[in-house]
């Protein structure tokens, strides 16, 4: 009976520990680990390899989208915040922007310090960004100017999440609820 | 007298503050014309000269449908309407003219949804202030209402 028991104890920790069990999307086997040559928000030219020891949420968006962008960061925010500080501190968010022509070093520094210390705005120029978007399959396209040369820019609404090596684990839908993406990314820091 | 001037000075601030947060309750957020009621409007603000959006909602009291058709305010060279929209994991946004509200009816301007999109700031803003914005409405109608400013992060 004991043997049974803890046989049972012992699947349903393998399958606890199992990279199957992420409650939003495994992505572990079809997206490439992370690896860019983008430039950071004090206007450096930095790596994909820059980012490793650090459990890594990667978000695609620009600072002139006033809605979906900033709710999407802040409720990464909120949930980072829930954590206790030691899990936070192993944690960065990076805002990559498919709106370099608007997005400069600059201007994304003070945008991403609205959401916390965890968050970093990269941007570089059309063909640096696109060898990124292409890499993770992320689809952008501009709207025409209007007459004041405002534009808009619809984009994947999609959170990918990395271990601290860099590689791909699971992704985050507009329609996750907040407890999964917050139980995933509690695990993910776990998980050492 | 010296000993008590802290406490005097507390319960003056307490009292101020009591104030203050009554007329934040009473003017903040909320506007009524005869027959339109807006209620939690929120101006979700963003650093630099990064567009905010506006949330709140909007109640036709009346019999009659009635159309919002834009907005304006002091504070911002522009304001449009947005609807953002999801498909196939892309997110979406685009400027809309008008929306119906049909009588009674009662919609929302929310997060990832229907939204007022502030363009370039005219003035100086923070979080904690006030900002005056006027709906516009098809039968000529001009309701004026308060929105709070926000940091998206309290959405």
């Amino acid at each position: 009976m004991y043997k049974l028991l803890l046989a049972g104890l012992v699947t349903l920790l393998l399958v606890g520990c199992s990279d199957q069990s992420w409650r939003t999307t495994d992505i572990g086997d079809i997206m490439p680990k992370l690896d860019f040559s983008l430039t950071d928000e004090e206007g450096e030219a930095v790596q994909g390899e820059d980012y490793r020891g650090k459990v890594t949420l990667v978000y695609f968006g620009y600072t002139f989208c006033p809605d979906v962008c900033p709710i999407t960061l802040a409720r990464l925010g909120d949930a980072i915040r829930k954590l206790d500080e030691e899990t936070r501190d192993e944690i960065q968010v990076l805002f990559i922007s498919v709106d370099p022509s608007r997005d400069t070093p600059e201007v994304l520094k003070r945008y991403t310090h609205a959401f916390g210390p965890e968050f970093v705005g990269l941007t570089g120029d059309k063909a640096e960004i696109d060898a990124v978007t292409n890499r993770y399959r992320v689809a952008y396209e501009y709207s025409e100017a209007n007459e004041n040369g405002d534009y808009l820019v619809n984009h994947s609404s999609a959170v990918f999440a990395f271990d601290r090596e860099g590689q791909a684990q699971f992704l985050v839908r507009d329609s996750h609820p907040v407890s999964d993406v917050e139980a995933d990314i509690k695990r993910l820091v776990a998980k050492g | 007298m010296a000993n008590n001037l802290p406490g005097v000075l507390i319960g003056r601030a307490c009292q101020g503050m009591a104030l203050s947060a009554l007329t934040l309750l009473l003017m903040a957020g909320v506007a009524q014309a005869q027959s339109l009621e807006v209620t939690n409007a929120r101006l979700s603000l963003l650093p630099g000269d990064t567009p905010g959006a506006g949330y709140f909602e909007l109640q036709n009291l009346s019999d009659e449908a009635v159309a919002l058709v834009g907005a304006e305010s002091p504070a911002f060279e522009n304001v449009e309407m947005h609807v953002s929209s999801e498909h196939n994991g892309m997110a979406h946004m685009h400027a809309i003219e008008s929306i119906e509200i049909a009588p009674g009816e009662r919609i929302e301007f929310a997060p990832k949804g229907h939204h007022l999109m502030f363009i370039r700031r005219a003035t100086p803003l923070s979080e904690g202030d006030e900002a005056d914005v006027v709906l516009k409405f098809s039968d000529e109608q001009r309701l004026p209402v308060t929105f709070e400013v926000v940091s998206p992060a309290s959405m």
